[in-house]
C-alpha cells in the first residue's frame, strides 16, 4: 500500500524537474534565477547582494517558505490519491465533440481549409488565450466570493515569497483549477476537433504548449520570488509583469483585490483590477490587515478555510 | 567417433525440443476401447475444409463480367451447398515457393459445405428478413451478376461481405455457439466414448478440436510471431509455415486463416490474441487429455469453460477490432471522396471502390459479431443503424430495402460528412462495449493522443 503510493510520489517529483510541461523544469528555474540576478545587478546591487537578496533566507526558510513546503508535500499525497477520480479534459472534449456532431449536419467543415501548421498555431494560440481568460475568471472569484475567499486566503496568507509558494494552495482550490482546467481545455479540443478533424495539434516546444514554454523561460516563477521584476509600462498594460503579481501580494490596501491575471493584463484593464508595477519599494506580502503567526500553522491552513466559509454561507442564507 | 556423431545430434534435438513451444497436437489416443492404428486422437480436418471453401467462395465472387451468369452461381453455391469432391481448392494455392500440399477440398475432408454450418438466425443488419444461409445465397446471386464482384450502383463488394461475414457467420458462430457452448456440457459428446462409433477421438476431445479448427490457426503457432503468422496467411512465407520440413504447406495444420490472420494483424501493433486463444485452447486439450477417457468432472467442466470463455472473449475482441479499423479506412477513404468532388485530383471510381471495399469489410464483420448467439442488445441495433445497409452515395443516397422480386431500394440524402460522424460513432460504440486494445486506424485517437500531449491538469498550482 505504502510503496505503491511513495513510488508515484517520487517518480512525479523528480518528473517535474525535468518535464517542460511543469513550472518546476530546471530550465524555468535557472532562466528565472538568471533573469532575476541580471535584474538585480542592472537596478542597484553587486552580484553577492543579488545572491543574497534572490536566497535570502526569509525567501527560503522563514515560517512562511517552510509552510509552502510542508502543504506542497500534503497536497501532492492528496492529488495523487485524487488524481484518477477528478473529471477529465477528455470526458469534456468527446462528450462535446459528439454532441456537437449530433446537432450540426457537417463534421470537420474545416478540414483542408489551413495548412495542418496553421491549424496547429491557431488551435495552440486560441488554447493559450481562452487558458489564460478563464484563469482570470476562477482567481478573481476566488478573491471576491465570499465562501471561496477563505480557501485562497491561505495562498495569501504567505508573508514571503519563493518559487514554490506558487504551491501554496488549499485543497479546495486545486479542485477548481482542475475543473477549470478539464472545462477549458476539453472545450477548446472538442471544438476545434469538430471543426478541423485531426488536423489538430499541439504547437510545441520540447514537449510543452509553445506559449507556455516561452512564458515559463521568460521569468514566471520570478512571479513568488524576491525579485519584483517590472515591465516597461506599455509592455506592462498586455503581459504582468512579475512586480505587477507582487502587487497583488501586497498588504497595502490600495493593492487590494489588484492584478488577477497570469499571463495576460488586458483582463484586468476590461473587466476591472488593473495595477501598474510603478513607484513600489519593499513591499509586505500577506494579508490585508491581520498577518497572524498562526496563519502558517498547518492545520489552520487546511481546516480553518472550511469553517469560515461555511459561516459565510450560513450568514448569506440566513439573511435571505 | 559415432559415440560423439550420436550425443551431438542427440544434443541438438534436445536443444529443439528445448527451444520449441506447445503444439496443438499431436496428443495422444485417450479413448476406451479404441482397435485402429491412429497415434493422435486430434482431427479437424473438416474445420478447415470449411477456411478453404470460405476463401475460395470469396475468389470466385470476383469472377463475374457484369451479366447474370448462372454458370458462375452454380458453381459458388456447389461450394457453399454441395458436397462435390472434385471441387478444387481456389485459395489458398502455391503462391511461388509457398508451395501448398493439396488442390482439392476432399484431400482434405470429404463432402463438406458451409451451409448447413452458416448461422440461422435473423441477420438484422442486412434488409430483407433472412436468415445466415438465405442472406449468403441472396449475395452468391447478385455477386455472379456483377463485374468483379462490385456493384458500383450500390457500393456491395460481394466477396468482402461474403468472405467477412462467413469468418463469423461459421467459424465463430459454430466456435462459440456450439462447440464452446452447449457441447461443453455433461450430456453432449461424452469423454468417456468415443465421439462417433470407432473413432479415435472422445466426443469431448472432438468437440475441442473442431472449435481450435475453426481458429484457422498454425498447430505451432506458439513458436511463431504475430508477423509469421500473417505473412503465412499472406502466403509469403514458407519457412514459418513448413513446421514438419516437407517443403510444402499442409493446409490441415500449417496454415493460416481468417480469423487467426486478423488476430495476428492486431497482434503486430502489440496485442496478445493469437498467444492467448491459442494457449487456452491447448491448455483445454490438455485437461481434457488429462481425464484418460474418463467422463469430464463437474469440476473439469468448470476449468475447461474458464478456457472457453477466453477464447470467446478474445476472439469477439478480434472480431470487433476487425470493424473498429474498417470504420477507421471508410472515414478516411470519405475525407478522399469528399476531396475529389470539391475539385481535388482523383480518380473517383477509384476512390469509391475503395470505399466499398472497406465498407463490405466493415459490413461483414459488425454482421459477424452478431453470430455468436449472445444477444448484443442496443449495441447491435446501433452498430446497424449507424452503418446502414449500404454505403452513403455521392448522392446522399442508401440502400433501405429489397422488394419482392429481390431489388434493392434506396434512397435518403445523407451527406458524406455526416457518415463519417457515423464512422466516429462505430469505433466509439466498439471501444465502449468490447474494450478494445489494438484500436487501428482510430479516427479519434488522435483527439486522445493531443489530450494526452496536453499534460495533466491536476496540479496545486495558483498562478
Amino acid at each position: 500500500m505504502i510503496e505503491s503510493f511513495i513510488q508515484p510520489f517520487i517518480s512525479e517529483w523528480l518528473g517535474s524537474f525535468i518535464n517542460p510541461q511543469k513550472r518546476l523544469y530546471w530550465g524555468y528555474i535557472l532562466s528565472a534565477i538568471s533573469i532575476g540576478l541580471i535584474y538585480l545587478i542592472y537596478t542597484k546591487y553587486s552580484f553577492i547582494q543579488s545572491l543574497k537578496k534572490l536566497f535570502s533566507y526569509d525567501a527560503w526558510l522563514s515560517k512562511s517558505a517552510r509552510a509552502d513546503y510542508l502543504i506542497l508535500f500534503f497536497n501532492s499525497l492528496f492529488m495523487l490519491a485524487i488524481s484518477s477520480k477528478l473529471l477529465t479534459k477528455s470526458v469534456i472534449a468527446f462528450a462535446l465533440y459528439y454532441w456537437l456532431s449530433d446537432i450540426f449536419i457537417d463534421s470537420s467543415m474545416f478540414y483542408g481549409l489551413l495548412e495542418n501548421w496553421q491549424v496547429a498555431l491557431l488551435f495552440t494560440t486560441v488554447l493559450f488565450i481562452l487558458d489564460d481568460f478563464s484563469k482570470y475568471w476562477v482567481h478573481r472569484w476566488l478573491h471576491t466570493v465570499s465562501f471561496l475567499w477563505p480557501f485562497h486566503r491561505v495562498h495569501h496568507s504567505a508573508t514571503s515569497l519563493n518559487f514554490l509558494t506558487v504551491f501554496r494552495t488549499h485543497p479546495v482550490e486545486a479542485l477548481l483549477f482542475s475543473l477549470r482546467n478539464a472545462l477549458t481545455q476539453g472545450f477548446v479540443v472538442g471544438v476545434f476537433f469538430f471543426l478541423f478533424g485531426d488536423q489538430v495539434s499541439l504547437t510545441m516546444i520540447l514537449g510543452a504548449n509553445m506559449f507556455n514554454f516561452l512564458f515559463n523561460l521568460l521569468g514566471s516563477n520570478l512571479r513568488h520570488s524576491p525579485v519584483a521584476l517590472p515591465y516597461p509600462n506599455w509592455l506592462e498594460r498586455y503581459l504582468m509583469s512579475p512586480a505587477q503579481h507582487h502587487i497583488h501580494h501586497s498588504t497595502a490596501l490600495e493593492h487590494k483585490d489588484k492584478n488577477f491575471g497570469v499571463v495576460f493584463s488586458c483582463w484586468d484593464r476590461w473587466f476591472g483590477g488593473f495595477c501598474h508595477s510603478e513607484k513600489i519599494n519593499d513591499l509586505d506580502y500577506g494579508l490585508q490587515g491581520d498577518n497572524d503567526e498562526k496563519e502558517h500553522n498547518l492545520l489552520t491552513l487546511y481546516f480553518i478555510p472550511f469553517f469560515s466559509s461555511f459561516k459565510f454561507l450560513a450568514k448569506k442564507l440566513k439573511r435571505e | 567417433m559415432k559415440k560423439i556423431i550420436i550425443s551431438s545430434v542427440a544434443a541438438a534435438l534436445l536443444a529443439v525440443s528445448v527451444n520449441a513451444a506447445e503444439t496443438y497436437g499431436p496428443f495422444p489416443i485417450t479413448v476406451k476401447g479404441y482397435e485402429g492404428k491412429k497415434e493422435n486422437s486430434v482431427s479437424y480436418t473438416g474445420q478447415i475444409a470449411r477456411h478453404t471453401i470460405e476463401k475460395s467462395l470469396k475468389k470466385l465472387a470476383t469472377k463475374g463480367n457484369g451479366k447474370p451468369n448462372p454458370e458462375l452461381k452454380a458453381k459458388m453455391m456447389a461450394y457453399y451447398a454441395g458436397k462435390d469432391a472434385d471441387r478444387l481448392i481456389m485459395d489458398p494455392t502455391t503462391k511461388g515457393d509457398f508451395k501448398v500440399k493439396q488442390t482439392k477440398i476432399a484431400e482434405i475432408s470429404k463432402g463438406k459445405n458451409l451451409k448447413g454450418k452458416t448461422y440461422k438466425g435473423l441477420v438484422s443488419g442486412f434488409p430483407g428478413q433472412m436468415t445466415g444461409p438465405e442472406v449468403v445465397e441472396f449475395w452468391i446471386d447478385k455477386a455472379s451478376s456483377t463485374k468483379g464482384g462490385y456493384d458500383p450502383l450500390t457500393g456491395y463488394m460481394y466477396n468482402q461481405l461474403i468472405s467477412k461475414f462467413l469468418m463469423g457467420a461459421v467459424a465463430y458462430s459454430q466456435a462459440v455457439d456450439n462447440y464452446l457452448d452447449e457441447r461443453l456440457e455433461a450430456n453432449k459428446n461424452p469423454n468417456n466414448k468415443p465421439y462417433k462409433k470407432g473413432t479415435q477421438y472422445t466426443g469431448k476431445e472432438h468437440v475441442w478440436d473442431e472449435a481450435f479448427g475453426y481458429f484457422g490457426i498454425p498447430a505451432h503457432a506458439l513458436n511463431l510471431t504475430p508477423k509469421n503468422i500473417y505473412d503465412i496467411a499472406k502466403k509469403k512465407d514458407l519457412a514459418s509455415a513448413d513446421f514438419n520440413k516437407d517443403g510444402v504447406v499442409d493446409l490441415k495444420t500449417e496454415m493460416a486463416f481468417g480469423p487467426a490472420y486478423y488476430a495476428a494483424g492486431f497482434d503486430k501493433s502489440g496485442t496478445n490474441y493469437t498467444q492467448t486463444i491459442v494457449q487456452a485452447f491447448i491448455d483445454g486439450r490438455k485437461l481434457i487429455t488429462s481425464a484418460k477417457g474418463e467422463k469430464l468432472t463437474d469440476s473439469q467442466r468448470v476449468e475447461l469453460k474458464k478456457y472457453a470463455q477466453v477464447i470467446k472473449t478474445n476472439w469477439e475482441k478480434v472480431l470487433a477490432e476487425a470493424a473498429f479499423k474498417y470504420a477507421g479506412s471508410v472515414y478516411k477513404d470519405l475525407i478522399k471522396i469528399n476531396a475529389i468532388l470539391e475539385g481535388e485530383n482523383g480518380d473517383i471510381k477509384k476512390a469509391y471502390k475503395t470505399y466499398a471495399k472497406h465498407w463490405g469489410e466493415l459490413k461483414g464483420f459488425l454482421l459477424s459479431l452478431q453470430t455468436s448467439g449472445k444477444d448484443l442488445g442496443g449495441t447491435a441495433v446501433r452498430l446497424n443503424r449507424l452503418s446502414g445497409f449500404s454505403p452513403v452515395s455521392v448522392t446522399g443516397s442508401q440502400v433501405t430495402g429489397i422488394d419482392s422480386e429481390g431489388n434493392y431500394i434506396a434512397s435518403g440524402n445523407k451527406s458524406l460528412t455526416n457518415y463519417m460522424v457515423d464512422m466516429i460513432k462505430i469505433q466509439k460504440v466498439l471501444d465502449d462495449r468490447f474494450g478494445l486494445e489494438a484500436k487501428q486506424k482510430d479516427v479519434t485517437g488522435k483527439m486522445q493522443a493531443l489530450l494526452d500531449s496536453m499534460g495533466d491538469g491536476a496540479s496545486a498550482e495558483n498562478d
